[in-house]
Parts: C-alpha cells; sequence; structure tokens
C-alpha cells in the first residue's frame, strides 16, 4: 500500500475554510497539548475553561486582556508597518525599551498639568524609539544592510542601558530595588471608567485606525506596498525605495516606544530591571498573522493578550508550573502559522493508488544502460 | 479549410513512433485539451503550434507522465504507454529539454547529465570485478548496495557524453561546470542529457525562446542530424517561422481544440497563423511616414557597470527624436540592459550625460526620468515590470499614482483608480482579468503582462519609451499587438527607443538602427541601407562571427563582402 500526498495550490480559498482555519488550528493545538497537561496531571477541560474563558466572566478580567493587549497592539504595529514595506523589525524589544526608558524619565523630571504631561511623555517616548529605530533603519536604506541583525543588536544594547540606568541614575524608591521611583500621579495614564484599561488604548485603537487609513487610503500607502511587493520595479516606477524604508522602519520603531510606555505609565507604575517582558518579540508573530490587514493584526493582539492572561490563570489557580503554559501557547502559535498554509494550498491524500512494483522501480537506481 | 489536410491518422501504421489519441486534459474551469490527437512519425520534426494557453505544454505534460490525461489513449512504438510519473517516460524512450533548464550550475556538464542514472565507481563494476578475494568482496551483496549509492563512476559516461557531443558537432567541455557555459552551450547539455539516455522521441519546449538567431539556427541543424539518425522530435512553439523551416508537419491547437495536423510544405504562414490565431494576421505592418521632431533623447558618452560592477557600456551616443523609432541590434549581453536602464533613469551612469527634451538628468533620480515623460518596458517583466502579488490595478497605476485624477496630494482614490485600470485592461485586451481589485499581476500569462505593462507606459502619452524586448517569449497576436500599439505610439510624436533580438521586428518597425556590440555601437545604419546579415554579422562582432554565419550559409559571399562594408563605415 502506498500513501500518496498530492499538494496543489488553490485557486480560490473558500470563505469557510479562510474563517473556519484559525479556529481549527486553535483546536487542534490545544488537543495537542492536551498530552503536556495530562502528564503532569492537571484536568485539561478545566485547564481550558480557565485559560480562555474565565478571562470573560466579568468586566474586570475583561480588562485584564484589554491591559495586556495595549502594548502589543501598538508593538504589532511597529512590526507590521514595516513588514508591510518588506522589512523584519524583529528589535522592536529595543525600540520598546527606548521609548520606556525616555518617557519615565519625562515622567518622573518633569512637571506639567496631566493634559498636557501625557501628550509630552507620549511624544517623547514615540521620538526615542523611532530614533532607537533610525540608524537600523538608515544602514538598510542606505547600504542594504540586514535590518532583521541590526535591529535585533540595538536591542541588546537598550536592554544594557536600561539595566545600567535603573541601577544607577534612574534608580529611585525605598529598599535600593534596581527600579525607578513611581510616576507621579499627573503623569499615569487615566483609566477608562469601571476598568483597569487606560487611555494608552485608545491611543492604540486610534493608531490601528490610522495605519489602516494611511495603507489603504493613501499614495503613502501605495507606495509602502509597492516597494514591500516589489522594490526593484518600485524603483523603476520612481518611488523611492529610501524614504519608504526609513519612514516605515522609523515609525514602527516609534510605535513600539508609544507601546513602551503605555505599559509603564497605563500599568506598572515605574521602570523595573525586569520590565522588559518580550512584547517586541511576541510582536512578531502578532504581525505575521495579521499581515494581510491591519484588523487582523489587531484581532492577533487581542487574542495573544488571551493567551497570555489566561496562561497566567492556569498557572496561579491550578498551580501549573509555566512552562506548561509556554508549551500551551507556542503550540498554538506554530499551528495557527502552519494553518496558513492549508489556505492557499490542497492537501490530497490518497491511499494505493500505485501497485508496489511500479514505485519500487521507479526510485530504483539504474546501473547500466 | 485546413481541414482538407488532416492526415488520417490510420494510414501508416508503422511509421508512427508516437500516437496520442482524443487526449481531454480538464483542470476546474477551464479544458486544456480537448480530444487532441497527435501523431509523430518516426524520423520526423513535428512542429505543436499554438499561442500562449493553447493547450501545448499540457499536452506535453501528459506525454511526459507529469499530468495523468481525463480520457484518450497513448501509444509509442505500438505499445500502450502507461505513464505515471517522467520516469515512465524516460524508461519509454521519451525525453524533454524544458524551456527553463534543468541543470545545477554548480556541477560539471557530466555530473548533471549522468544525474539520476549514475552508475558505480569503475572498481566495483561488473566488468572489472576480475578474481581474487578482494573480487568476492567487492561483489558482495551489501557492498554493491553501497557503492551503487555512495560512489560515482564519472570515467565512462564522461567518454560516451564525448562521444556524443563529437557525433552532434557540440562545442561543449563536458567536464566543464554548467554555470560556465553561455545559454546556448546549456541547451545543448539538455539535449545530450536526453540523448545519453537512448530516447527515441525528443520534445522541446519553446526552445528558441531564450536564443540569439545564429545560435536558433545551430540549434535547428542539430535537430536535422537527429532526425537524420532515426530520432523523432516534438517542437513547440508559436514562431511561424521556426515551424516553417525545420518541420515536417505541425500540428496546431487553439483554446484547447485540436486545430489539425498539417503537411508544413502544403501551407504558408498566413494559412499557419489563421490556424493558430483563428483570424487574419497581418505579418506586413504599415508605417507611415513621420516626420521628426525635436530630440527627446540625446545621450552622449555614456558608461555603465553591471550589477557585479563589470563595465558593460563604454562611451554610448545615442539620439532619438520625436516621432522615430530607433532600433537597437544586438546579441543579449552586449550591454543593452545597461543601456535601456540609463536612458530610462534606472540605473546611474558612470560617465556621459543624458539629456531628456533637453534636460540633462544623468544623475536624476528615477522619479525625475518619469516626470519627464520618459516611459520604460523592462527586459525582465516579473522582476523589474510588475509587483506580482499586488492586483492588476496596483501594477496599472504603478508610474501614474501621482496623477492628480486619482485624488488630491495625500488621500488615493482606489475607486478611480479601478475605474481607470479597468479601462486599460479593455483598452489593450489584457486577457484573464475579472476583477482588477482581485486578480494578482503574477496571474497573467506573458503576453497579457506584457500587454498591461505597455497601457500603463503608453497611457502617459510619454515623450519617450524604452522598449527592451517586448515581445520576447509572448504569443504571435500579442507580438502583432504590441508591435502596432508601438508604432502608433511613435505616429503620435512619441520617440521610441527599441531593444530587440528579433531582426524581422527591428527591420520592420525601425526609422533608425543601431548595432551593439561588447558595449559600443557598431554601426549606425537604416534599414533600407542595410541588409540582415550585415547586421547579424556586426552583432556578432564582425570578423569573427563571420565563421559561424558562413557554416550557416556557406554560399553567401554578400555577407562578408557586406560586413567588411560595415566594419568601414565606423
Amino acid at each position: 500500500m502506498l500513501v500518496d500526498i498530492e499538494i496543489d495550490a488553490r485557486e480560490q480559498t473558500p470563505s469557510w475554510i479562510a474563517y473556519g482555519t484559525p479556529l481549527f488550528a486553535i483546536a487542534a493545538a490545544l488537543a495537542v497539548s492536551v498530552v503536556a497537561l495530562v502528564a503532569i496531571g492537571v484536568n485539561p477541560i478545566a485547564a481550558y475553561v480557565e485559560m480562555f474563558l474565565r478571562p470573560f466572566g466579568t468586566v474586570a478580567t475583561i480588562s485584564n486582556v484589554l491591559v495586556r493587549a495595549t502594548p502589543l497592539i501598538l508593538v504589532g504595529l511597529g512590526v507590521y508597518l514595516p513588514m508591510k514595506a518588506g522589512l523584519w523589525n524583529i528589535g522592536a524589544e529595543g525600540q520598546l525599551l527606548a521609548g520606556a526608558i525616555v518617557g519615565t524619565w519625562i515622567a518622573i523630571n518633569v512637571t506639567l498639568p496631566q493634559l498636557l504631561v501625557i501628550p509630552v511623555i507620549l511624544l517623547g517616548s514615540a521620538i526615542a524609539g523611532g530614533l532607537w529605530a533610525f540608524i537600523p533603519a538608515w544602514l538598510r536604506a542606505k547600504w542594504g544592510i540586514s535590518e532583521i541583525i541590526t535591529t535585533l543588536l540595538f536591542t541588546f544594547i537598550a536592554a544594557d542601558i536600561q539595566l545600567y540606568l535603573v541601577r544607577g541614575p534612574m534608580q529611585g524608591g525605598s529598599g535600593g530595588f534596581p527600579q525607578t521611583e513611581l510616576l507621579p500621579a499627573a503623569a499615569e495614564f487615566p483609566a477608562i471608567p469601571g476598568t483597569r484599561a487606560h487611555v494608552g488604548l485608545l491611543v492604540a485603537l486610534l493608531i490601528v485606525v490610522l495605519v489602516y487609513v494611511s495603507m489603504n487610503r493613501t499614495r503613502f500607502g501605495f507606495r509602502v506596498n509597492f516597494v514591500g511587493s516589489n522594490a526593484d520595479a518600485a524603483e523603476q516606477a520612481g518611488m523611492s525605495r529610501y524614504r519608504v524604508y526609513l519612514l516605515t522602519l522609523v515609525a514602527g520603531g516609534a510605535l513600539a516606544g508609544l507601546a513602551g510606555i503605555s505599559e509603564i505609565a497605563g500599568n506598572q507604575s515605574r521602570l523595573h530591571a525586569s520590565f522588559a517582558p518580550g512584547y517586541g518579540y511576541t510582536a512578531v508573530p502578532i504581525a505575521l498573522l495579521g499581515r494581510n490587514g491591519v484588523f487582523r493584526m489587531l484581532l492577533a493582539a487581542l487574542f495573544f493578550a488571551l493567551l497570555f492572561v489566561g496562561g497566567n490563570r492556569v498557572t496561579v489557580a491550578m498551580e501549573v508550573p509555566s512552562a506548561i503554559i509556554d508549551i500551551v501557547q507556542a503550540l498554538v502559535i506554530l499551528f495557527l502559522i502552519t494553518a496558513e498554509f492549508f489556505q492557499r494550498y490542497r492537501l490530497s491524500v490518497s491511499i494505493g493508488r500505485r501497485d508496489d512494483g511500479r514505485s519500487i522501480r521507479g526510485s530504483e537506481v539504474t546501473t547500466d544502460d | 479549410m485546413w481541414m482538407s489536410y488532416i492526415q488520417p491518422s490510420v494510414t501508416v501504421m508503422t511509421d508512427d513512433l508516437l500516437r496520442m489519441e482524443s487526449i481531454v486534459k480538464t483542470f476546474p474551469g477551464v479544458i486544456a485539451n480537448d480530444h487532441v490527437d497527435l501523431t509523430v512519425r518516426r524520423g520526423e520534426i513535428h512542429g505543436l503550434l499554438g499561442e500562449n494557453g493553447a493547450g501545448k505544454s499540457t499536452l506535453m505534460k501528459v506525454l511526459y507522465g507529469l499530468y495523468a490525461p481525463d480520457e484518450g489513449t497513448i501509444r509509442f512504438d505500438g505499445e500502450p504507454l502507461r505513464l505515471d510519473r517522467p520516469q515512465d517516460a524516460i524508461d519509454a524512450g521519451i525525453g524533454m529539454v524544458h524551456q527553463h533548464f534543468k541543470l545545477i550550475p554548480r556541477l560539471s556538464v557530466t555530473e548533471n547529465i549522468v544525474l539520476g542514472s549514475r552508475e558505480p565507481a569503475a572498481p566495483f563494476r561488473q566488468e572489472n570485478l576480475g578474481d581474487g578475494p578482494l573480487a568476492t568482496l567487492r561483489s558482495s551483496g551489501p557492498v554493491q548496495a553501497v557503492a551503487s549509492r555512495f560512489s560515482l563512476g564519472l570515467d565512462r559516461p564522461k567518454r560516451r557524453i564525448s562521444d556524443l557531443a563529437d557525433q552532434y558537432g557540440f562545442d561543449i567541455d563536458v567536464s566543464a561546470p554548467v554555470r560556465e557555459l553561455d545559454v546556448g552551450q546549456r541547451q545543448r547539455v539538455e539535449i545530450l542529457k536526453a540523448l545519453y539516455r537512448d530516447v527515441d522521441l525528443l520534445i522541446l519546449d519553446e526552445p528558441t525562446a531564450v536564443l540569439t538567431p545564429v545560435e536558433a539556427e545551430r540549434l535547428f541543424e542539430t535537430l536535422e542530424r537527429l532526425v537524420d539518425d532515426g530520432l523523432s522530435v516534438i517542437l513547440i512553439t508559436h514562431k511561424l517561422k521556426e515551424v516553417k523551416s525545420v518541420t515536417d508537419r505541425v500540428t496546431v491547437l487553439r483554446e484547447g481544440e485540436d486545430i489539425g495536423t498539417v503537411e508544413t510544405a502544403t501551407v504558408d504562414r498566413s494559412e499557419l497563423a489563421r490556424m493558430m490565431v483563428g483570424r487574419d494576421v497581418l505579418f506586413e505592418i504599415d508605417k507611415p511616414d513621420t516626420t521628426v521632431g525635436e530630440p527627446v533623447l540625446e545621450a552622449t558618452g555614456v558608461s555603465a557597470i553591471d550589477d557585479r560592477g563589470v563595465d558593460k557600456l563604454s562611451s554610448v551616443d545615442v539620439r532619438v527624436d520625436a516621432g522615430e523609432i530607433v532600433g537597437i541590434a544586438g546579441v543579449s549581453g552586449n550591454g543593452q540592459k545597461q543601456l535601456a536602464e540609463t536612458v530610462a533613469g534606472v540605473r546611474d551612469p558612470t560617465a556621459g550625460t543624458i539629456e531628456i527634451s533637453g534636460q540633462e538628468l544623468a544623475d536624476a533620480p528615477p522619479e525625475e526620468f518619469v516626470a519627464q515623460g520618459v516611459s520604460f518596458v523592462p527586459e525582465d517583466r516579473h522582476e523589474h515590470g510588475c509587483a506580482g502579488d499586488l492586483s492588476v490595478m496596483h501594477n496599472a497605476v504603478m508610474k501614474d499614482f501621482r496623477d492628480e485624477q486619482f485624488g488630491d496630494s495625500v488621500l488615493f482614490d482606489y475607486g478611480s483608480v479601478g475605474d481607470f485600470a479597468s479601462e486599460l485592461v479593455d483598452d489593450f485586451d489584457v486577457r484573464g482579468v475579472s476583477d482588477v481589485t482581485a486578480n494578482c499581476a503574477k496571474d497573467l500569462s506573458g503576453g497579457n503582462l506584457q500587454k498591461l505593462i505597455l497601457a500603463r507606459e503608453l497611457a502617459r502619452d510619454p515623450e519617450l519609451l524604452v522598449a527592451n524586448q517586448p515581445t520576447r517569449g509572448i504569443d504571435v497576436g500579442a507580438i502583432e499587438f504590441v508591435r502596432e500599439r508601438l508604432l502608433e505610439q511613435r505616429n503620435r510624436g512619441t520617440g521610441v527607443l527599441l531593444f530587440s533580438e528579433d531582426l524581422d521586428e527591428l527591420f520592420d518597425l525601425s526609422d533608425r538602427l543601431l548595432v551593439i556590440y561588447e558595449g559600443e555601437i557598431v554601426l549606425r545604419t537604416t534599414p533600407e541601407e542595410t541588409t540582415r546579415e550585415q547586421v547579424s554579422v556586426e552583432m556578432n562582432g564582425g570578423g569573427d562571427a563571420q565563421v559561424a554565419v558562413a557554416d550557416a550559409d556557406p554560399a553567401d559571399a554578400a555577407t562578408r563582402r557586406a560586413a567588411d562594408g560595415g566594419r568601414s563605415e565606423q
């Protein structure tokens, strides 16, 4: 018996596949994860209920997800925008740190009424994130040096600067912990009434709309799409690859910077040494899953926030090691990204179509003719 | 009327090497082959003629075991043939030279040829085993199994391949790596690959698409030698001239249907064209006299390098006036690409000046050239002409997206862009587009993509159009269309710089003709003042190429005289 697998490109993706595949992929990932959960003696159904349903239980739990989602949306955009131009902003984490550092500094050292100081903080951290992306962007635009490497290396620099600052010049608060002092009340992002979610979420949603408009309704978006799809053809048509690369990567850095300060001023209230939560790296699969449209990217960011919040709940409530939750999360991401393959290709499996004799002969090595 | 030429396939059973009967192959929404019959006799060159998308490739993929037909039978050498995979076709004695060569550049000619049918190294071969304990070891099963998988004997194949190459007059060093060979030589390696496997039937898929006229001539000589030795050849093509000059019989397909098989000698070009396209095709292009205007392009002393930094263009002067077509003839790789790119503004020259309508732009960015009314049809449609993953609509406005009709300074009005794109698609008869926003450029066939690119470049009513190989690799209907549009644009006052390897095209369209060789213009003439032979000689470097041309046509002393004349002219 012979199993024959054929892979064909789909001419059109039926809508039930387009919308159903992500759900099916998540279900499949959870099914596989059962092995890990059962192995440590946890009831998988209870764990999944805790992870995926309980976060929707009350306004408070939902707002937890939204708080988590806020920096993910912003930093996701910071990877998404350069991705549209064909660039990989792998170092969004570093730009996020730069924004967090500068934003925190402004918040602590600049005294202004709340209505004024928050815009200044936002602007400052956006500029910091943008500047942190500028050198990699310029190296890429001018000399073609891979932004994948440079943005990543710049992340290491940012991380070490941050550690130095919270242990040295910016260290504050009692007990000598590696952290800054608490942000003054005026610099804290006000909460959306009745929830823990803060104005950073509104800023993020506003920027999602702005990015949508600029990508889909402006000439700038047309250029970005064109350069991202075929930079040589775009140059031939007089579009400047240089400008598009520089602009999108710097804008991506600015958005990542905003993500950094929105997490500090909206959630953590001070910059810790261990602030770096890996949002910048999580942003890459978020942007990848959402690369076909900014609203999909928004959905992906919300879903990752749910994974994180739900995962925490399981760790705390059911005493499951966080490593197991990492496995579940990783499997979900893997399955989602693999599933995209099936949206574009059709797999047909036929069994026993050829008799054995033929197939063996086909693979034989001819020794002489 | 051509139906009367169809050969009843039962007449000469014994002469038929291949009989494909009533082949049907459908794809979702398309009937690629609708009851197609193909009979190939022993020792004939059989043409398979049709436009792009007519079903030629599908039929040959069925014959090569790549597609399973829905209906129909294949008999080869009188025996019914069941093909599940290419190996079955190869075993039966069918070889195929694909349009895109399947060679590994790093490996030598010999290694490429024995790929998939290698033999073990000499000490492990049956006839070298001899006697003694060592021989017993070497002939033991496990050792033989390992040797057949992990050792490679190239000595004997190399000898055989050299012999084959000599037999057919191929000038190929069989131990040279394939990457050092030029396109024509690579094709000969592909042919050798088939011959090495002792094929009875050789299929060549559009073999001349990548060849210069001189190389194509050589290929045809080779094919004739092959059929003299008893092989049969199927030549897939959409070039009528080739069908007329080398084939014995030809089968014509149109939109998947079998239009018929005719003896080539009994039909003329226009009849073949009518069978292929389904209507009359004009070969004589009506070129009215126009008065030329001011110069739109004045390139002086232009030098340029290619992407690897090699000098490709040395101090070239080219002038194009409004309302004329200046043709550039040359063998591929002699600097045409660099010349086209520099005057279109895509590549910066290393020296020299480029004036577009009197404005010096040599160091200006491409945007300035576009703004000054320079349009460009690049050589490589997919790499430089379009963004394959974007919609037809995006590609239709690749040059014109700055235009005010598509919205004010910031916002871009995709509604009017879509309308504009649909209009271009209708005007230029771009087929295969049902929705300009949904269909991607990469899904268009070569001819239709070229029409779209041309539509985009001409919609701007440019001052200067630089067209590099605008009709390469597209079918006869599209070629006719592209040529007409180029002439029309010239008549409207556009200066056209036309690069082509098709001398007929250059002679039909050009008002003036330049020949480029090794980065220099070696001949400036007009189609009336010169001959194809002279241009052909100059394209190949004057004296050096006389041999090749003389080979093709030994009696043509005029060629050599013309060549001398050409050389003294500069």
